[in-house]
């Protein structure tokens, strides 16, 4: 190596260096990351205690590589190379074999005995009130699109919880949500970035529910409307994907005269089926509703039609437009906010019946569900 | 501090080298034990008081045995040494061996050890086993004994070698502590060396990590044959890329501060004989463990007895060293029980044979060691091996065996080059201009895809936040 040679490897190594210290000083802290979303760290504070607890250190090593520059860049570079080293999964993350398109989050089985604490808390539901309680449980993407799992792929089955759940409803009544997803698991069912379900697959599992419930389906004969074709969900998110094409959106069911009264912070607010505001941003989805909130109460003007109380996920927020057609008034409850008991609440509000409706992978592992007996 | 994150990479390296090139020559020791010292206390804070204590006392008994020996007082000096040594086994053994004595003692019932809960400081298993063989050097004459307690400090400290060696001993770097020159010749060779490290620690080590942390945490019915043996040979690639990539970021580090030190690694998993393979890995160990066990205790100048004796106290003091758990002792054993089967047994008839013969024996035999080296737990351990001998009807293999083994074939072939000379020989057989052109465009490459996967190491997306 000659001595000018030797300096231009010295220099290129020192610059590469030196332009991400340069960077990393200059560019100003991120509050936060839509691509993770979550709140970044922040330079922690210097003290002589945070120093000798070790806490400065362990925050600054956090600060560091969550400034870091080209931070969203990087994380889509590893991904590419784990993509090209032959790898079907990136951070816990599986790839579809319809050439990576469809990403498939991690899902562990639940034992047996965790799953039965869990329906022993529905039943309870059921015993506590007297109006008729409907239980179902939304299967998963590698459920429903198994075929499109990587051959092998170290996945838990959802089968066996399923199972269980169907063969555990003493008080109240299964309704079941695998089959009519699977009969149509050539459609576009799932978003392929995201672990939710797309209005299609609500409107086929708002069929299905209807019919265990006795009421009678409206049949959609018009044509849904695109809302969004850059939706990147919270699969893609965590795999890093940057070549996975995003996903569609689209609105079914008109607002009309429904009115929605939202509970974001506990007290009463007028909402939306449909909030706009947030298709131009990175979680899309909260489209639908407006995103978590604890409570919402939809009024739906329909005289003659019972009203509903539904113990719900999030995938429930793209179901609620079509159950507009068959309610009078929809109470959308989430047991992580709220402390209340089930019993009153259905008494207090002339609930004529409930429906709890979890994704498999959320009743599995939400650890709120004892709130169902209160 | 570790060197594969982004603060070390993009902050304290370049921060480093910046102070320590600006700094005067007479001063450049001093900084380096400066930010050495910040090194070890970022991430070990207080304990770093245990390494002034070991930097001080063997700083003393150096000059104490020097003195002794410079007034002809032998017996002096070797009162010196052997509380240069108790001191630091004593350190050693408090530190890192205290809870496991104890709660073994009291699995037998046995309660007069209370189990404290001692936290392992970090690297002490290196530099106590340095400043040892400091005293022991000066007092055989090996060396003289460093004057200024800064230098001494700068030897103990040094950073890139730190945490995880090479186990560098006083006598080969003491002349290069005392001065040395900074070439760019050097710098760029160093950066290249450190390079390799890096991406063969992020880029295989952590990944092959991946695949071996799946078949540990599989219960035994989960495991087949094949999937057991894909499992260790991925942790045989992790141990080797993890350890020697901190070797080669160890001397890459050094040679960009003008420091060379000796190999440690030299292409173990070619080795046709388990003899061979101990020659091979983790060389600063062995040869300390030579210089200052094995020949003090009599080596093999002695009777037959007394020798095959003295190798199996330098084995299972070399299986001990790993870790202050059982099975590392027995790991140590089962190379004691090799070594000597192919020094007295078959040894002789091996080498006769064709050499695929040996490299299949020796790595069969070396990954049936990392499975006891990796699994603590005996019950896990007996289920592990049974399952890779075949042993209680379990099945050959399954579809997650096929989808591990589809996701990183393209992965282990690497590093089963990597493993070998061949990729270190393509490079040289490379004309100067090819190369000359070939070597940035790698070097950036290298420091992209390195970053990117350090930056990912804390990819932390939530995703909970809506169900």
């Amino acid at each position: 190596m000659s001595k000018g040679y030797a300096r231009f490897i010295t220099a290129l190594f020192c610059l590469f260096l030196a332009a991400f210290l340069a960077a990393n000083l200059l560019l100003p802290d991120r509050q936060f990351s839509p691509q993770e979303n979550r709140y970044l760290t922040q330079m922690p504070e210097l003290s002589l205690e945070s120093v000798t607890n070790g806490e400065f250190m362990e925050d600054f090593e956090e600060y560091h590589s969550d400034q870091f520059a080209g931070r969203d860049f990087w994380i889509g570079l590893k991904a590419w190379c784990e993509r090209l080293t032959g790898k079907q999964e990136n951070n816990g993350v599986y790839f579809g074999t319809d050439g990576a398109q469809t990403l498939f989050a991690q899902f562990t089985a639940p034992s047996q005995e965790d799953m039965a604490q869990r329906l022993a808390y529905v039943n309870a539901l059921g015993e506590n009130v007297d109006v008729p309680v409907y239980f179902s449980l939304i299967p998963g993407k590698n459920t429903v699109w198994a075929d499109r799992l990587p051959q092998g792929a170290p996945l838990a089955d959802e089968s066996g919880a399923l199972e269980q759940a169907m063969g555990s409803c003493v008080s109240v009544e299964w309704l079941d949500l695998v089959t009519p997803l699977l009969d149509r698991q050539d459609e576009y069912v799932f978003y392929r970035t995201d672990h939710h379900w797309t209005s299609l697959g609500a409107y086929y599992g708002y069929l299905a529910l209807m019919e265990g419930m006795g009421l009678a389906p409206v049949e959609f004969t018009g044509t849904p409307e695109l809302v969004s074709d850059s939706f990147l969900g919270t699969t893609y998110s965590s795999a890093g994907a940057k070549w996975v094409q995003p996903d569609e959106m689209y609105r079914w069911i008109d607002q009309g005269d429904v009115k929605v009264t939202s509970y974001f912070t506990g007290m009463p607010e007028e909402g939306s089926l449909y909030v706009d505001s947030y298709l131009s941003e990175k979680d899309k989805y909260s489209y639908f509703l407006g995103g978590n909130q604890p409570l919402c109460v939809i009024d739906t003007g329909l005289e003659d039609a019972p009203s509903v109380l539904v113990v719900r996920d999030s995938y429930t927020d793209s179901l609620a437009p079509f159950l507009t057609q068959n309610f009078s008034q929809i109470h959308l409850y989430d047991l992580r906010y709220n402390n209340m008991s089930l019993k009153d609440y259905v008494r207090d509000n002339g609930i004529d019946m409930v429906l709890v409706l979890y994704s498999v992978s959320n009743f599995t592992t939400d650890a709120n569900l004892f709130k169902l007996g209160l | 501090m570790v060197f594969s994150t982004t603060y070390f990479l993009f902050l304290y390296l370049p921060v480093v080298l910046l102070v320590y090139y600006l700094a005067p020559l007479k001063l450049r020791n001093l900084a380096l034990l400066a930010v050495s010292l910040l090194f070890y206390y970022w991430g070990e804070r207080i304990y770093v008081l245990i390494m002034f204590a070991s930097t001080v006392i063997d700083y003393t008994h150096g000059m104490l045995v020097e003195r002794c020996k410079g007034k002809g007082n032998l017996r002096g000096a070797r009162m010196a040494v052997a509380s240069s040594i108790v001191f630091n086994l004593a350190l050693l053994g408090f530190f890192k061996y205290w809870d496991f004595i104890a709660g073994s003692l009291q699995a037998v019932g046995l309660t007069f050890m209370p189990v404290l809960g001692v936290h392992l400081p970090i690297g002490i298993s290196f530099y106590t086993f340095q400043t040892m063989s400091y005293t022991i050097d000066v007092y055989r004459g090996d060396t003289r004994a460093q004057r200024s307690t800064i230098n001494f400090g700068t030897f103990v400290t040094l950073f890139p070698q730190l945490i995880a060696g090479p186990i560098i001993k006083y006598k080969d770097l003491g002349g290069q502590i005392d001065s040395r020159t900074c070439t760019a010749d050097k710098f760029a060779s160093g950066v290249q060396r450190f390079l390799v490290g890096l991406g063969k620690k992020l880029l295989i080590a952590n990944n092959v990590g991946m695949l071996w942390d799946a078949y540990k945490a599989m219960a035994p019915g989960e495991l087949t044959v094949a999937g057991a043996w894909l499992g260790v040979l991925a942790f045989t690639f992790q141990i080797y890329f993890d350890f020697s990539g901190y070797s080669d970021m160890a001397i890459g580090l050094g040679r960009m501060l003008g420091f060379e030190f000796l190999e440690n690694f030299n292409y173990p998993y070619i080795s046709k004989s388990v003899t061979e393979f101990w020659r091979r890995w983790h060389i600063s160990l062995s040869t300390w463990f030579r210089e200052y066990l094995y020949i003090p205790l009599g080596g093999n100048r002695c009777s037959k007895g007394r020798w095959v004796f003295n190798l199996l106290v330098v084995w299972a003091a070399t299986g001990i060293w790993h870790g202050a758990s059982w099975n590392f002792l027995i790991w140590g054993l089962y190379f004691f029980v090799l070594l000597m089967l192919e020094r007295l047994v078959w040894g002789k008839a091996l080498a006769r044979l064709p050499a695929a013969v040996g490299h299949v024996y020796t790595l069969a035999l070396v990954m049936v060691s990392w499975a006891i080296f990796a699994i603590e737990d005996f019950g896990q351990l007996g289920a592990y091996l049974k399952v890779m001998f075949g042993l209680g009807g379990v099945p050959l293999a399954d579809g997650a065996f096929g989808y591990y083994l589809r996701s990183y074939l393209p992965l282990l072939v690497i590093a089963a080059v990597g493993s070998t000379p061949l990729l270190s020989m393509a490079w040289r057989k490379l004309r100067a201009r090819p190369a000359a052109v070939a070597l940035p465009v790698l070097l950036l490459a290298g420091l992209m895809v390195c970053t990117a996967y350090v930056v990912d190491a804390t990819y932390n997306p939530f995703l909970y936040f809506r169900f």
